[in-house]
């Protein structure tokens, strides 16, 4: 990662730099949380930078290796926190667990070697930019999903750093109608992958350890929803199984693609 | 429906019945991939389990029947399962290797159709043309541009290019080239009758098979084997720069029968038993998929449908109550 030039270094250490501030206004009880929301925001301005200097360098954007697809992970979930708590300030503290949350992929691009892939054929194709940004939105709920639930099961464990955000109930309701979002955008996801998938293999379904990964995904996420439908659970069990529905969409973007041969990984 | 029918029905609706099964379906699909074994066949039971829950649900449900949204959302499912089985017993997949200069021929695809299946596939007609493959550093392969001749309605022969991402679409087949492809020398042999026979002996996909490119062929109107074996000579993988695919200038054809060797260069011709067999020259062969998907694009449909509809349900809700209200159902009162 520091071979690849000096802007990306520098946003993945201002992204650290907003999750320590983050968790130092929780410390401290500033619940503007303005430190982090900066640091975040100027990280976002130097990532993004350092993207389109990449992309106009090996001439393809940001989702052929896993340095790549971490990267734009990085930046479009840090992003849809930044959006998220801009547009529901209630949960802005939310930031002080989502963030760190996000630190894994951070510190995971640190370790992981440039490949200098060149792009596969079959990425080619309009649906490639359609379906990644329905997955990253997808993925975003899911984080902020997260960010507000992890901070439900901190005030749970006696944690009272969190005053400045609505009581359990109130969050369980955002954390429902995110994850409710969050089903239409995967389900968006599937059928662009879908249509993809037909022009790069001819075929529109193969269960292919990706899509039967996805599948579960979308399975895990409609079954809390019908959970939530059948008996709103205690806040404490709604947080946890956000956190499950969370764990096997974090596995199926960052986990299967890579040790996967499967054709959707696009090996050739 | 009459109160027997919903006594029997009800309890097939159950929402818990739902989350049950939505993870009992999970867990087999992620157990079927995990262990290797082909997701689609094994996870048919459990998702027929939701269909039916899911279609009582709908006769039942009056709750569900009166939010549009959801409603649609949920009978789009369904139109989508019955689709998905549909597909299942119609469509072909399947695979063929051509050679360069010959038809297509459906008899020597590998195919694999569902019983209801009613395309023609003999219909497909092709002639392979030459092939371009290119290869980024590391044996990456790139594009690839297979040349075909395809008869139109009026029987006039069209050039058209195909590759792995652009398919020649015949009749509702779709066939796309695949990394499979390799050489073929073509032989002819005549008989002890002095009847001429001439094919083409593919050899196993190159590059994948860089040191195995050999093959056994039976003389035509014999029982005799002999062994094929492609002594390449020059280097043609280039593991660490960029490369075409190509047939080897100074390639030669080793011949074996029994313990006899022989090499043969293009045009060479040699004696077996009352047999004469000639090496004409190295062909190769382009190796395609094929895929026949009738109710596909139905599928699709009914999944964007059922995403429209359940849409409109959750910005329909969204809407009603603003997120802001949502959160105010209790401001802070936790403090421990």
């Amino acid at each position: 990662m520091l071979s690849d030039g000096l802007w990306l270094p520098v946003s993945m250490a201002l992204y650290f730099g907003a999750a320590v501030a983050a968790v130092v206004c929780i410390v401290r009880g500033n619940a503007t949380m303005r430190p982090a929301l900066w640091l975040l925001g100027l990280a976002l301005v130097v990532h993004t930078i350092a993207i389109a200097e990449r992309w106009i360098r090996v001439g393809h954007g940001p989702y052929v290796d896993l340095f790549e697809i971490l990267s734009s992970n990085i930046w479009s979930l840090h992003l849809a926190a930044l959006i998220g708590v801009i547009l529901v300030p209630s949960v802005r503290q939310s930031l002080a667990t989502a963030l760190p949350v996000l630190q894994v992929l951070v510190w995971w691009i640190v370790v992981v070697p440039l490949s200098g892939a060149p792009a596969p054929v079959t990425y080619a194709t309009v649906w490639l930019p359609v379906h990644a940004v329905l997955g990253k939105i997808f993925l975003g709920c899911m984080v902020l999903a997260v960010g507000v639930a992890v901070a439900v099961l901190l005030r749970r464990a006696g944690i009272a750093r969190f005053a400045a955000m609505p009581a359990d109930s109130g969050l369980g309701e955002i954390i429902y109608r995110l994850v409710l979002v969050a089903v239409i955008f995967e389900s968006l996801m599937l059928v662009v992958g879908a249509l993809w998938a037909r022009d790069a293999w001819g075929r529109f379904w193969a269960w292919d350890p990706l899509e039967t990964w996805a599948f579960a995904t979308w399975l895990a996420a409609v079954g809390y929803l019908h959970l939530r439908a059948l008996r709103p659970p205690p806040p404490t069990l709604d947080a946890v199984l956000v956190l499950a529905v969370f764990v096997i969409a974090f596995a199926t973007f960052f986990g299967v693609p890579f040790i996967s041969t499967a054709p959707h990984k696009g090996a050739v | 429906m009459t109160a027997v029918l919903y006594r029997i029905v009800k309890p097939v609706a159950s929402l818990r019945l739902t989350v049950v099964l939505l993870a009992i379906t999970a867990a087999v699909a992620l157990a079927g991939e995990t262990a290797g074994v082909a997701v689609g066949p094994v996870i048919a039971m459990p998702l027929g389990g939701m269909v039916l829950n899911l279609l009582a649900a709908i006769a039942t449900n009056g709750k569900l029947r009166r939010q549009a949204g959801l409603l649609g959302f949920h009978l789009c499912l369904a139109a989508l399962a019955l689709l998905a089985a549909l597909d299942r017993l119609t469509a072909l997949e399947g695979h063929v290797e051509v050679s360069e200069g010959a038809a297509f021929d459906p008899a020597l695809a590998q195919v694999q159709a569902g019983p209801w299946h009613w395309g023609r596939l003999a219909d497909v007609r092709f002639v392979q043309g030459p092939f371009e493959i290119s290869y980024a550093p590391g044996v990456k392969r790139r594009e690839t541009f297979s040349t075909i001749r395809v008869p139109d309605a009026d029987g006039q022969w069209h050039r058209v290019v195909v590759g792995d991402d652009k398919p020649l679409v015949a009749g509702s087949y779709r066939l796309y080239t695949s990394f499979n492809k390799g050489f073929a020398p073509i032989l002819s042999f005549v008989d002890h009758s002095g009847r001429s026979h001439r094919g083409a002996v593919h050899l196993p996909s190159y590059p994948l098979n860089d040191f195995r490119q050999g093959n056994d062929w039976v003389l035509p109107g014999t029982d005799r084997t002999v062994k094929l074996w492609l002594s390449i000579g020059e280097p043609i993988v280039m593991p660490d720069a960029s490369w075409r695919f190509h047939k080897p200038k100074g390639a030669v054809l080793v011949l074996i029968e029994g313990d006899k060797r022989r090499e043969l260069a293009p045009g060479d011709s040699v004696t077996l038993g009352d047999g004469v067999l000639r090496y004409e020259e190295l062909g190769s062969w382009m190796g395609y998929t094929i895929s026949y998907n009738p109710f596909g694009p139905w599928m699709l449909a009914a999944c964007l449908a059922g995403i429209l509809f359940f849409a409109w349900h959750v910005f329909g809700k969204l809407w009603r109550r603003p997120v802001s209200a949502a959160a105010s159902m209790g401001m802070q009162s936790h403090a421990v």
